[in-house]
C-alpha cells in the first residue's frame, strides 16, 4: 500500500477547475517528482494534497482518509508542505521559524534544533536573525527545515530551486536526497528544473494542463525522446 | 519646571491609556491587517458593563475582570461571526461593517444605560483631593499613578505574552505568513479570535480606567480616546506593539504640553484636532509609522 494515495483528484480556485482527476502515488521511502511545464497544476497539486485548497476526488495517507481533514491537522498526522517561495516566517528570527515548525508536537524540541542547526551550519550562524533578512539560498533551507521540525513522513516540496543559483539550487536537492536516502523520508516534489530532478527522484509523473500525461520511474522518462524534446530541452 | 513636570507626569498616565487602546489596535491590524474602528465602541460597552456588576454589587476589582472577559468575548465573537465571512469577500467591507458596529455599538449602550441618570463610576484608587504626592513640585494624583501602573502592568504581560509563550509565537507566525502557519499546524482561526478577543479586553481595561479619571459614563466615553489611539497606532505603526506603546505615550504628553503651554490657541478644545493633523502628517512623511515595518500599505 502506498504512503499517499490520490485518486480521481479535482481541485480549483472558486469556479475555475485546474486539476482534472489526477491519479498519484508515492510508497513509504520514495521520492517522487512532478515534472510540468507552468500552469500545468503542479502546485494546485501540492495544495490540493494538504488542504488549503477545496477538492474532490480521494487522498488517503498511510491508509487513512484525509480528504475532508484540514491543513492544520495534517501537519500532525505526517504531512508537513515546504509551499512555494514562501515557506517562512520573514518577521520572526530563524530559531523561532524553527520553534514554529514544531508546533504541532508537545514532546521537546531543542534536540531537533541542534540537528538542523548541524546540517544548515548557515542557518546557525544566523539563528536571531530575521527570516526576511536571509538570502533565498538560506530561506529555502530554513523553510525545509521548519517543515521537517514536524518529523513528517512526507515531505512536500514545492519548487525549492525558485530563484535559487545553480550551485544552491545542488545543495539544497543534495539535502533533500539525503534525507530521502538515510531515514527514509517520502518526498513529493515540485519541480521545473527536470535535470536535476530526474537525478534525485526515484519516480514522475509529467503533468499538462490539469492531467497527468505520463509517468514511469526516473529512467524511464529521462530516456523518452517525445518527453525529452518536450520537457528536458534537449 | 514645575509645570513641566505636571504636564509631562499627567499626558504619561493618560497616554497609558490610549497606548492601551492602540495595542489592541494593532494586536487585530497584526492578525488580520484590519483597521477595527469599533475597537473604541467595544471599550465603552465593557466599561458599562464594569459599572453595571459593580452597580449589582460586585467588588470593583472583580468587576474589571469580568468587564475584560466579556470584552474577549465580544473581540472574539465579533471576528469569528461577522469580520471573517466578510474578510473572505470583500477587504473593503470590513471596513465598512467595523463602521456599522461602531454605530450599532453606541446605539446598543445609550438605549441599555442611556436613560438612567450619568452613571458615577468609581476610581480604582483613593481619590480623595490629598491622595497625591509631591514629586519635583508636581502633584502626582494617586490615580494617576495607579493607571499608569496598571496600563504598564498589562503592557509588559501582553510583552510576555508575545514573546515567550508558544501561543505567542503563533500569533506572530499567522501575523507573518498565515499560509505557512496553517501548514505548521497552527490553528489560525483560534489565533485570530484571540487577537480580536486580547484587544476587546484591553479595550476594556482602558476604558475602566479612563472611566474612573473622567467619573461619567456616556456612549462618546471612548471617542477622544479612540481618536487618540488611532493617532497612536499610526505614529507607532500599525503592526508594531512597542511603537504603540511609545506612541501612545508620546502623544498623551504632547496632549498635555500642547493644551497646557498655548492654552489660547490650542487649549482643550483643539487638542483632538492636533492628534488628526499627527496622523495625516504622518501617513504622508512616513506611511508605516516611526517602528512599523511596511506592510501598512496592506490596508
Amino acid at each position: 500500500m502506498s504512503l499517499l494515495e490520490v485518486r480521481a483528484l479535482t481541485a480549483g480556485y472558486g469556479p475555475v477547475e485546474v486539476l482534472h482527476g489526477i491519479d498519484l502515488d508515492v510508497d513509504e521511502g520514495e521520492m517522487v517528482v512532478i515534472l510540468g511545464a507552468n500552469g500545468a497544476g503542479k502546485t494546485t497539486t501540492m495544495r490540493a494534497v494538504s488542504g488549503m485548497i477545496g477538492r474532490s476526488g480521494a487522498v488517503n495517507f498511510g491508509g487513512v482518509d484525509i480528504t475532508r481533514t484540514n491543513a492544520e491537522k495534517l501537519v500532525g498526522m505526517g504531512i508537513a508542505h515546504v509551499p512555494q517561495g514562501r515557506g517562512t516566517f520573514p518577521d520572526l528570527t530563524v530559531i523561532d521559524n524553527l520553534r514554529v515548525g514544531a508546533y504541532a508536537r508537545s514532546s521537546d524540541h531543542k534536540s531537533d534544533i541542534d540537528r538542523w542547526f548541524d546540517v544548515f551550519p548557515r542557518l546557525a550562524e544566523r539563528r536571531d536573525q530575521r527570516a526576511g533578512s536571509l538570502s533565498g539560498g538560506e530561506q529555502q533551507m530554513l523553510a525545509i527545515a521548519r517543515a521537517l521540525m514536524s518529523h513528517p513522513k512526507l515531505l512536500l516540496c514545492d519548487e525549492p530551486s525558485l530563484g535559487l543559483a545553480p550551485l544552491i539550487t545542488q545543495e539544497v536537492f543534495e539535502v533533500l536526497k539525503k534525507l530521502n536516502v538515510e531515514e527514509g523520508l517520502s518526498v513529493l516534489l515540485v519541480e521545473q528544473n527536470a535535470n536535476l530532478a530526474l537525478k534525485v527522484a526515484q519516480r514522475v509523473y509529467l503533468l499538462e494542463t490539469g492531467t497527468v500525461v505520463a509517468s514511469g520511474t526516473a529512467a524511464q522518462i529521462a530516456s523518452d525522446d517525445a518527453i525529452r524534446k518536450a520537457y528536458l530541452g534537449a | 519646571m514645575e509645570r513641566f513636570f505636571q504636564y509631562f507626569f499627567d499626558g504619561l498616565s493618560l497616554g497609558s491609556i490610549y497606548a492601551l487602546l492602540a495595542l489592541g489596535l494593532v494586536v487585530v491590524f497584526r492578525g488580520t491587517g484590519h483597521l477595527n474602528f469599533a475597537q473604541g465602541e467595544m471599550a465603552m460597552i465593557c466599561t458599562f458593563v464594569v459599572w453595571q456588576f459593580n452597580d449589582w454589587g460586585v467588588p470593583l476589582v472583580l468587576s474589571i475582570i469580568l468587564g475584560m472577559i466579556v470584552g474577549f468575548a465580544l473581540g472574539a465573537g465579533v471576528e469569528t461571526t461577522i469580520i471573517r465571512g466578510v474578510a473572505k469577500k470583500s477587504q473593503a467591507g470590513v471596513f465598512v461593517v467595523s463602521i456599522a458596529l461602531f454605530l450599532g455599538l453606541n446605539s446598543l449602550a445609550a438605549m441599555i444605560w442611556g436613560s438612567l441618570p450619568p452613571e458615577q463610576l468609581p476610581g480604582l484608587f483613593p481619590d480623595e483631593p490629598d491622595d497625591f504626592q509631591r514629586i519635583f513640585g508636581a502633584v502626582w494624583r494617586y490615580e494617576y499613578i495607579g493607571v499608569l501602573a496598571v496600563a504598564l502592568v498589562l503592557m509588559g504581560l501582553l510583552f510576555l505574552l508575545f514573546a515567550k509563550t508558544k501561543f505567542g509565537l503563533a500569533m506572530r507566525a499567522v501575523a507573518s505568513n498565515p499560509e505557512s502557519a496553517r501548514l505548521a499546524g497552527i490553528p489560525t482561526g483560534i489565533v485570530l479570535a484571540s487577537s480580536w478577543g486580547i484587544a476587546g479586553a484591553m479595550g476594556a481595561l482602558s476604558g475602566t480606567l479612563w472611566g474612573g479619571i473622567v467619573g461619567e459614563l456616556n456612549a462618546g466615553l471612548m471617542f477622544t480616546v479612540f481618536i487618540y489611539a488611532s493617532a497612536a497606532a499610526t505614529l507607532g505603526g500599525f503592526d508594531s506593539p512597542g511603537g504603540a506603546v511609545i506612541a501612545g505615550l508620546t502623544i498623551g504628553v504632547g496632549e498635555q504640553f500642547l493644551a497646557g503651554y498655548f492654552p489660547g490657541w490650542i487649549g482643550q478644545e483643539m487638542k483632538l484636532s492636533a492628534a488628526l493633523l499627527t496622523i495625516f502628517v504622518v501617513l504622508l512623511i512616513k506611511p508605516s509609522g516611526l517602528f512599523g515595518s511596511t506592510k501598512v500599505e496592506r490596508v
